[in-house]
């Protein structure tokens, strides 16, 4: 049972940086892969149907930290307050661009919306390559690795929402003028260059790792998972434009996910049995709802969204 | 005054329970109305009345937007800033809000995006399936926060292991009278936050003759209704609950002995600030319960007379009602939660033990930004809410799009393609 749940918990985090990866990068690139109000528009509508879909994964996975997991948990708070302080402001500033974006008919307005938008996926994603450094070294300290760490995380989320703009940016002829690139290759070309930079990054991240000063992680495990994250990184930057990029970058964003599960210090205690077979009792009979809904989602919101929504 | 950071603790997620409960209740009263509406609409394949349905669902998305974000800094606050609460109590306290997470937010979440986005993407019978999850999970959620709330209030069903809670008796813990009877008068309060939103933009839409979809005609119908049936109910679940006042818990002594209690208790007992905003919530709270319990005959009796459609001088002060249940939802809350005070959870931890330990600093930077954010994101939500309200079906955020409209937000943006609608109603 505590092999289950803690499988539950990794699940959840996992998805969630697979899944809101891809519109927090998204948002992250949104200077870079938009330019003019109508491939801005299309950007947010490409993000839009996903982060309500992605989001939840989190939120589910930090329910499950402090119902299953308090032991962990205020390992976490009490080593990381301030940048969970931090990424929970970039949170609310990202999602509240993308719920107001498109309430009120006016540019500045939606520049506003846009600014929070790319500002809040900024911070998630310094966040969480932060809190990375955090988790793998036992407490937030300022080094060497954690800088790389955070550089690498931020790659890793670039990344993604760039395959993930490669994909969904493509679009009829309204996107973009002809002076202007269509805003999906613009996406498609950046996943090669943001692979270099990140392989870079990660390189220097392991090798920083073995200073003195560094994290706590040692054993085959993680070392197989750093290797995997290089032999993936060293695909996608061979990669002629997106190609397998999709697949690539969700393998990549995953493995910080993995190693702190498998390699971080971090403190356990079992979970008492009368919660545990309470949660997952009432939590098995919801997971088809759970599984049907992402799926469905996911599946029909595939064509891009020509017309207006209720976001963009 | 400032400098202390369990004040600044408490006075954080005060504001951001309030805030949060505010939208919670419009959301948690407008759903079951907009289901009925959405499910007569589909059965007849009525035009008019699925109208109304993208018009009062406009409203819906724009208020559970605030309400997910205001969530989102709640859950995250919790964990951030009352770490002593989960660690005494994750296993009991939060597991019940994990399962919320879970088994209601996450289902409620990913429906409603399909909500939204399937309007021309899937058959009618499917859009209708997907509010009614959004709606189920979205009483869900009120469950399990209650049944974790009420846990605070009259904690049951574990045993203390090294100074931390076991869960014993989830049976105990979902049966919790504290829980059971605050879930009925949350539901049937928030039906009455619903009733007058929509009482109040049915009214000044009817004093401007303005209901071309009879959309307001049945809005206000629906209102003198419920003002007519519920203020009862809410006023039984809610008094149920005084006696549970002062009462020990079942689980008293198991941390402390009746001595300590009392010695915690009598050492506690002179906050005027909180003994100030205890009386004044309660007031608070009667008084707009008292004025909502006359409007429902007023409106019952206007009816038979046609005054519910042509009386102008009735009408008009109707749209400002909406203050009353709000009013009345922020004092409740404020009377149960200063209530419990010196404790967190009764006879077991105090709100002292219960916050993180922070330094002032951090605790000012972090109070400062999300209390500025929320001020500033609560004047927007309402702002919108008030304008879409007026704007009236043609102008809502889900209004059908008609092509070569002018005031058409997606023209502007050189985007003409027009939307090719599955079904049209």
């Amino acid at each position: 049972m505590d092999l289950l749940s803690a499988a539950l918990l990794a699940l959840l985090v996992v998805g969630y940086l697979v899944l809101a990866g891809a519109d927090v990068g998204l948002g992250m690139l949104m200077p870079h892969v938009a330019r003019g109000s109508t491939q801005r528009r299309r950007v947010v509508a490409a993000i839009a149907p996903y982060f309500l879909a992605s989001e939840v994964w989190l939120v589910a996975a930090l329910g499950v930290l402090a119902g299953l997991f308090p032991v962990l948990e205020h390992h976490a708070v009490a080593e990381l307050w301030p940048v969970l302080t931090f990424l929970l402001a970039g949170w609310l500033v990202r999602d509240a661009g993308l719920w107001l974006r498109a309430r009120v008919d006016g540019e500045r307005w939606r520049s506003a919306c846009d600014g929070a938008i790319v500002a809040g996926s900024w911070t998630l994603a310094t966040s969480w390559g932060l809190a990375l450094a955090g988790l793998l070294t036992g407490g937030l300290t300022m080094n060497p690795f954690t800088l790389l760490c955070t550089v690498t995380v931020i790659g890793l989320f670039a990344l993604r929402g760039s395959a993930f703009g490669a994909e969904r940016l493509v679009g009829p002829a309204a996107c973009g003028t002809d002076r202007d690139a269509e805003c999906a290759d613009v996406a498609a070309q950046s996943t090669r260059l943001i692979a270099r930079a990140t392989l870079g990054a990660a390189v220097l991240t392991a090798v920083s790792a073995l200073l003195p000063d560094g994290p706590e992680v040692a054993g085959l495990p993680a070392l197989a998972l750093a290797l995997l994250l290089l032999a993936v990184l060293a695909a996608t930057s061979g990669l002629s434009g997106p190609m397998l990029s999709r697949h690539t970058s969700a393998v990549a964003i995953a493995i910080p996910g993995l190693l702190v599960a498998v390699a971080a210090p971090l403190p356990w205690a079992p979970v008492p049995s009368t919660t545990a077979v309470f949660v997952w009792a009432t939590l098995v009979p919801v997971v088809p709802v759970m599984f049907i809904g992402q799926v469905w989602l996911y599946r029909m919101t595939r064509r891009p969204a020509d017309e207006r929504t209720f976001f963009a | 005054m400032f400098e202390d950071p369990l004040l600044l603790a408490r006075l954080q997620f005060a504001l951001t329970a309030a805030t949060h409960y505010m939208f919670v209740a419009l959301t948690l009263g407008l759903a079951p109305y907009i289901l009925t509406t959405q499910l007569v609409a589909t059965v007849r394949g009525d035009r008019s009345r699925m109208t109304a349905v993208r018009f009062w669902g406009g409203l819906y998305l724009v208020n559970y937007g605030m309400g997910v974000l205001s969530g989102l800094v709640m859950e995250l606050q919790l964990a951030l800033n009352w770490s002593g609460l989960h660690e005494m109590f994750g296993y009991t306290f939060a597991a019940p809000l994990a399962l919320e997470t879970m088994t209601a937010f996450f289902v409620e979440s990913t429906f409603l995006g399909l909500w939204i986005f399937g309007w021309d993407r899937m058959g009618r019978w499917a859009h209708l399936a997907c509010f009614a999850v959004v709606t189920a999970t979205a009483y869900v959620s009120a469950w399990w926060v209650l049944v974790s709330n009420g846990f605070l209030r009259n904690p049951v069903g574990f045993e203390m292991v090294d100074g931390v809670a076991h869960l014993t008796d989830p049976v105990a813990l979902m049966t919790n009278p504290a829980a059971t009877m605050a879930f009925g008068h949350i539901v049937t309060g928030s039906l009455l936050v619903g009733a007058l939103v929509i009482a109040a933009t049915s009214a000044y839409h009817l004093v401007r003759r303005d209901d071309g979809h009879g959309v307001f005609r049945r809005g206000i119908r629906y209102a003198t209704l419920v003002l007519c049936v519920v203020p009862i109910p809410v006023a039984v679940f809610g008094g149920v609950q005084f006696e549970l006042f002062g009462q020990a818990p079942p689980t008293s002594g198991l941390t402390y002995t009746a001595t300590e209690i009392e010695a915690i208790e009598s050492a506690a007992e002179d906050g005027v600030l909180l003994q100030a905003a205890n009386m004044t919530g309660d007031a608070v709270m009667m008084t707009a319960w008292t004025l909502m319990f006359f409007l429902g005959p007023a409106l019952l009796m206007a009816w038979p007379l046609g005054g519910l459609d042509r009386w102008r001088w009735f009408l008009a002060p109707l749209v400002f009602t909406p203050f009353l249940p709000y009013l009345a939802s922020v004092g409740g809350w404020v009377f149960r939660e200063t209530n419990r005070q010196p404790w967190t959870v009764v006879h077991h931890l105090t709100t002292a033990d219960a916050v993180t330990p922070m330094s002032p600093g951090t605790a000012v930077a972090s109070f400062g930004f999300f209390t500025l954010a929320f001020a500033a994101l609560t004047v927007i939500t309402y702002w919108l809410l008030v304008r879409y309200a007026r704007r009236g079906p043609d102008g809502g955020p889900l209004a059908e799009q008609r092509t070569g409209e002018p005031d058409d937000p997606a023209a502007s943006d050189g985007s003409q393609e027009p939307a090719a609608p599955v079904h049209t109603f």
